[in-house]
C-alpha cells in the first residue's frame, strides 16, 4: 500500500469517526432554539477532526519518513483531481437537495440549512477519500 | 477504468538492465514504485516527459518502450 493510500485510509477513517459522533449528539438540537448547539458540535468536530489527523500524520510520517518527504508524481496527483472532481458533485447535488429538504420538508431554519451543508461537505469529503482509496487500488 | 491502448516493454528493459527493481526505476524517474507497476500492467499511461526520461535511462528510443495499439514494435516483425 502506497503512502498516499495509507493517508486516504487515515483521513476517510477520522472522518467517519468524527461523523458518527457528531450525529450521535447533534439530533437532539436539531430545533431552531439550539442552533447555537449545533454551530458549537461542528466547530468541536472539525477540531477533533484536525487533531487526529495531526497525529496520524505525524505517525505515519515517523514510520515513513522517506515516502512522507517524497512529493506527489503525476498519477498520484491526477487521482487527486478525478477525486476532487467527483467529491464537488456530491458536494453540489448534496448542499441543494440538503437545503431543499431543510426549508421545505423539515422546516429546520436556518440551522436545518447549516447542518445540511456541513452534511453535504462531510459526505463529499468521505467520496473523495474513498474514491482516492479505489483509484489507488485500481492502479489509476 | 479500462485499460490503456498503449503497451509498453518496461519489464523486459528493466530485466536486460541488471534485474532494476520498480523501486530503483521509480526514483530515477521520479515517480512512486506503484506507478511504475500501473505503467507496466497497462492501468496508466505515463506523461510524454515520463516516458522520454524511462527512455533515456534504458538508453533506447521512445518507442523502443511504449507501443500503440497494433503498430509494428521496433527489433519485432522485421521493424529496424
Amino acid at each position: 500500500m502506497s503512502f498516499r493510500e495509507k493517508t486516504a485510509w487515515v483521513t476517510l477513517l477520522a472522518i467517519i469517526a468524527v461523523t458518527l459522533l457528531y450525529w450521535a449528539h447533534v439530533p437532539k438540537f436539531i430545533e431552531p432554539q439550539h442552533g447555537v448547539w449545533v454551530l458549537h458540535a461542528m466547530l468541536a468536530s472539525l477540531v477533533a477532526y484536525v487533531v487526529i489527523e495531526l497525529v496520524a500524520w505525524i505517525v505515519l510520517r515517523q514510520r515513513h519518513p522517506r515516502d512522507a518527504r517524497t512529493p506527489a508524481d503525476e498519477r498520484e496527483r491526477l487521482i487527486d483531481l478525478k477525486a476532487i472532481r467527483i467529491a464537488y458533485y456530491v458536494f453540489a447535488t448534496g448542499a441543494l437537495g440538503g437545503v431543499f429538504v431543510a426549508l421545505h420538508l423539515t422546516r429546520g431554519g436556518p440551522t436545518g440549512v447549516g447542518m445540511a451543508v456541513f452534511l453535504a461537505f462531510v459526505l463529499s469529503q468521505m467520496v473523495k477519500h474513498a474514491t482516492r482509496i479505489v483509484f489507488f487500488r485500481r492502479g489509476a | 477504468m479500462p485499460p490503456t491502448a498503449v503497451t509498453n516493454s518496461i519489464r523486459q528493459l528493466r530485466f536486460q538492465h541488471g534485474e532494476m527493481t520498480q523501486q530503483e526505476l521509480g526514483e530515477r524517474v521520479g515517480v512512486t514504485r506503484q506507478t511504475i507497476n500501473a505503467i507496466e500492467a497497462g492501468k496508466y499511461s505515463p506523461s510524454l516527459e515520463v516516458a522520454f526520461r524511462m527512455a533515456e535511462i534504458f538508453g533506447v528510443r521512445v518507442d523502443e518502450v511504449f507501443h500503440y495499439g497494433n503498430a509494428p514494435q521496433p527489433g519485432k516483425d522485421g521493424v529496424p
